[in-house]
């Protein structure tokens, strides 16, 4: 099915960056730059963005936001050819929820993110600004691709069952290590204390690699492609 | 096909030898033309892997090259910069990548894998120490006379006697020695279970040649990266080389410490570490106890596939041997592992401790783990970091292998099991490490020819 | 500025396609939507979390006015996004030695792709048409898609133990809890950081 899988919506935008040579450094350059500040933890913008129309849930799973500059050349004989404009796109994989839900995220996303939506967003032609969310929600369907194929592996639990399945999962393993052969009486209060325990539990942080107490590790690449 | 020539292929590449005593030799080359001077006098000594047909030689002799090794030689800088990076880079640089982290760090590792200094491996094995050491002097003697090589290290690795016969036995108490692959050409012993399965999931059929030996089409269907000149790769191989020290005590004491809470007992408790009982019976025949008859009988004893326990009750989804080869296991009748086999070699290292007899960690002990295939990071490297110290494939997330693994304490293992009384599910957590890397390296293992070129100084890039 | 954000990667690619060709792909992509036994192909290699694919025709980049110039194509475009876990290398080497068929019904239709075997080649095809991502944001950096479905396995049977624990006797509710232990032994694995790329 196009643009949908499950309750998960496949998001893919490509905005046409403004192409003006007496900026400097370029729009798309400018862009670039911009992304390269962006926090892509859970300070992220998209860790608290929500779907408004879903009790204020952050609805999204994944999403890239990409430059791209030009179409590539495969080599002869395939025709070299290129593009007029370079292309801002932004590939989101979110909770639609039943009904393929889009407009709920893009209103949320203009109104918790409007400022880094118009640093981003004001190097594309046409974009009126996050201010007016009616226009906004407008300018980014006249960009919308038909996502012609979609694929999730798990297609049926939000970002915060998932994020909540997680943290379960996580508990559920050290009591289990922890509590063998444990005689039943015990073992059955125990649990019950530990499952109010995980109930109550806030929903972590999206984004976060938090929990891990060894610091983030910087990405080290090389290697032969073999 | 081709037949392979085996008088041209280094014997221990073809064949584990099976002789009970070695002695590791790592060399440094202070002088190029007295180093290649030294390899044209050691080649007539040079075991190759043509067949014994009048039993065993009393020893044997093998040699390998460490990149700074070759460079030492001064081979063409076209040559040495067309070895695939992983080898240019050495097993130190790629600590990080093989997990190698923590207690496994290169800053713990004997001296001599300190710096550089190792250029060279020669592997002498041999039938009893003095023969051993008759090997040993006569490669001495050798070295003092052609001069510019120096002896940098040693490390002496031997087989447990027992009642004057080897075992196959290591330092933990397994029996080890199973699961070497099969390779097209290669004329061994052939055993169901060591090759790869057949689209039927049942027939298995040896891997191509290429897996293991440079020059030769790999399971890809391409030739697998190799350095230039043809000839100097052809029939040569990588070898990876890792001393791993054993902490027997710890690993006693922990599986002391878990077993009045595992239902199984301590021996089974033991076996689904690896997934073979301590006598070698795969726990995926014979889940209840060992049997000798499954482990004598080659076409049984490496012969099964996990296809019938996808859960893990009798072999532990974790467990070693699952881990380092899935066969079935993946799907797609195992074409998704058959480009990430290795071939393993070694020797324990160290005094035996019987099971009842005290043990200190201190004590220097383990196993000398060597591995051959054709590329070290698609094979050894991806299975080291992807299979040994990760476990996602094996939809075990982050755990590490149980017996390998780098936990540094923190690890767990789990024992998946069934409503049974002598099989439970159990969770094994806050793993010591039980093995440690103390050093190793990469090294090129040419073929006769190429050792050859090597000391005639006649290696032309194109 | 990187392809990867803990245990996932994000890969773009882009090829060219002679339009008579794209209706082609326009069918098959359709038609895969109901084939269930090469989904089932993709999802027992399990280490895709979101990928799709986006025929773009020559005439079919967004023109908002403004000055922009339209775009002048001979060709169409697929796109490819995929979100995956492992490295590049482990990627295509898994497509190439399970999925050769299925791989080639997308791409073959696509300029200059040479099939998915041998691998080398592929690879470098790959790399060619592969442009890098410059903002990759997931709500779950240390969890693989088989962590995640591992992780709701096991809170579904939490939950419905739970939602009987109390009112059970303790028998009961050993008993109960052997089955919580069995249904959840093979998704217990952590999570936490990827292993260094190489």
């Amino acid at each position: 099915m196009p643009n949908r899988n499950g309750t998960v919506y496949g998001l893919t935008i490509l905005s046409p960056i403004i192409d003006d040579e007496k900026a400097t450094p370029s729009h798309d350059l400018q862009i670039r730059q911009y992304l390269a500040g962006l926090p892509t933890d859970e300070r992220s913008p998209f860790a608290s963005w929500q779907n408004s129309t879903q009790g204020g849930q952050p609805a999204t799973h994944l999403a890239r936001l990409v430059v791209m500059d030009d179409v590539i050349y495969v080599g002869m004989p395939a025709c070299e050819e290129h593009l007029n404009s370079k292309y801002l796109i932004f590939e989101s994989n979110l909770d639609g929820g039943p009904n393929g839900d889009l407009d709920g995220y893009l209103r949320g996303l203009a109104e918790t993110a409007a400022e880094h939506l118009d640093a981003i967003w004001s190097h594309c032609v046409g974009y009126p600004g996050a201010g007016n969310v009616d226009a906004f929600v407008k300018y980014m369907k006249a960009c919308q691709l038909t996502t012609t194929f979609f694929f999730a592996a798990v297609n049926d639990k939000s970002v915060t069952e998932s994020l909540r399945a997680l943290q379960t999962q996580k508990a559920v393993a050290k009591f289990i290590a922890t509590h063998q052969g444990m005689p039943a009486a015990q073992l059955q209060a125990e649990f019950l204390k530990f499952a109010a325990d995980v109930k109550a539990a806030p929903t972590p942080r999206a984004g976060s690699m938090e929990h891990l107490t060894a610091a983030r590790r910087e990405i080290k690449t090389g290697g032969h492609n073999e | 096909m081709s037949k392979l020539n085996e008088t041209d292929i280094q014997g221990f590449v073809l064949r584990g030898y099976n002789l009970p005593y070695a002695r590791y030799v790592f060399l440094h080359f202070t002088d190029a033309k007295k180093a290649t001077a030294l390899i044209g006098r050691l080649l007539p000594l040079i075991t190759t892997g043509q067949r014994w047909d009048g039993g065993k030689p009393a020893s044997t002799v093998n040699i390998a090259f460490t990149h700074p090794g070759l460079t030492a030689l001064e081979l063409p800088d076209a040559t040495l910069f067309s070895f695939p990076p992983e080898f240019q880079q050495g097993m130190r640089d790629r600590a990080e990548i093989l997990g190698d982290t923590g207690l496994n760090a290169p800053e713990r590792w004997d001296a001599v894998w300190q710096g550089d200094p190792v250029h060279a491996w020669v592997g002498i094995q041999a039938q009893s120490p003095e023969a051993l050491e008759d090997a040993y002097a006569q490669i001495a003697a050798l070295l003092t006379e052609t001069g510019g090589v120096s002896v940098v290290g040693a490390q002496d690795a031997a087989s447990e006697q027992l009642n004057g016969k080897p075992t196959a036995r290591e330092h933990f108490g397994y029996t080890d020695g199973f699961g070497n692959p099969d390779y097209a050409g290669v004329e061994r012993k052939s055993q169901p279970g060591q090759g790869k399965l057949l689209e039927d999931g049942k027939t298995w059929a040896p891997l191509a040649t290429g897996e293991l030996l440079l020059g030769y089409a790999d399971e890809a269907g391409e030739l697998p990266v190799a350095p230039v000149p043809h000839i100097l790769a052809s029939n040569g191989t990588f070898m990876v080389y890792r001393k791993l020290h054993q902490n027997v005590a710890t690993f006693r004491a922990y599986l002391d410490a878990q077993t009045p809470l595992y239902g199984g007992g301590r021996d089974k408790l033991k076996a689904k570490f690896i997934g073979r009982w301590s006598d070698g019976t795969p726990l995926e025949l014979s889940p209840d106890a060992p049997d000798q008859s499954i482990v004598l009988d080659p076409n049984r004893s490496t012969n099964f596939t996990y296809g019938v326990d996808p859960e893990g009750t009798r072999c532990p989804v974790g467990a070693h041997i699952r881990r380092v080869h899935p066969r079935d296991a993946f799907g797609f009748e195992g074409r998704l592992i058959n480009r990430r086999r290795i071939t393993r070699r070694g020797l324990p290292y160290g005094p035996f401790v019987s099971e009842g007899a005290p043990a200190s960690d201190e004590e220097d002990r383990g196993v000398i783990f060597m591995a051959l295939n054709a590329s070290i990071s698609r094979q050894f490297e991806f299975v080291q970091q992807q299979w040994i110290e990760y476990g996602n494939d094996a939809h075990q997330g982050n755990d590490k292998d149980m017996l390998m693994g780098n936990h540094g304490g923190r690890g767990k293992f789990v024992v998946q099991g069934d409503r049974s009384a002598g099989n439970p599910p159990f969770v094994c957590s806050g793993l010591p490490n039980f093995v440690e890397l103390r050093g190793g390296a990469y090294f090129f293992l040419p073929s006769i020819t190429a050792l050859a070129m090597i000391a005639m100084g006649l290696v032309d890039p194109r | 500025m990187s392809n990867i954000n803990g245990k996932v990667y994000a890969m773009n690619a882009i090829t060219p396609m002679k339009p008579w060709k794209t209706w082609i792909l326009r069918v098959f992509l359709f038609l895969l939507g109901y084939i269930k036994a090469m989904r089932a192909d993709v999802i027992n290699l399990s280490f895709i979390e979101f990928a799709r694919w986006v025929v773009i025709s020559r005439r079919g980049f967004p023109m908002l006015g403004g000055g922009q110039v339209a775009e002048d194509l001979q060709y169409d475009y697929l796109l490819f996004f995929s979100n995956f876990n492992g490295t590049w290398n482990q990627y295509i080497d898994a497509f190439s030695a399970a999925l050769a068929k299925g791989l080639n019904l997308v791409w073959r239709w696509s300029e200059k792709f040479p099939g998915p075997v041998p691998v080398t080649l592929f690879k470098e095809y790959i790399a060619r048409v592969q442009f890098d991502t410059d903002y990759y944001y997931t709500a779950y950096p240390h969890a693989t898609a088989n962590d995640l479905k591992a992780a709701h396995v096991v809170q579904g049977a939490f939950d419905g133990l739970s939602a009987q624990a109390a009112g059970l006797s303790a028998e009961q509710f050993a008993d109960a809890y052997l089955n919580f232990v069995l249904q959840v032994q093979g998704c217990l694995g952590e999570t936490g950081e990827a292993p260094v790329v190489f």
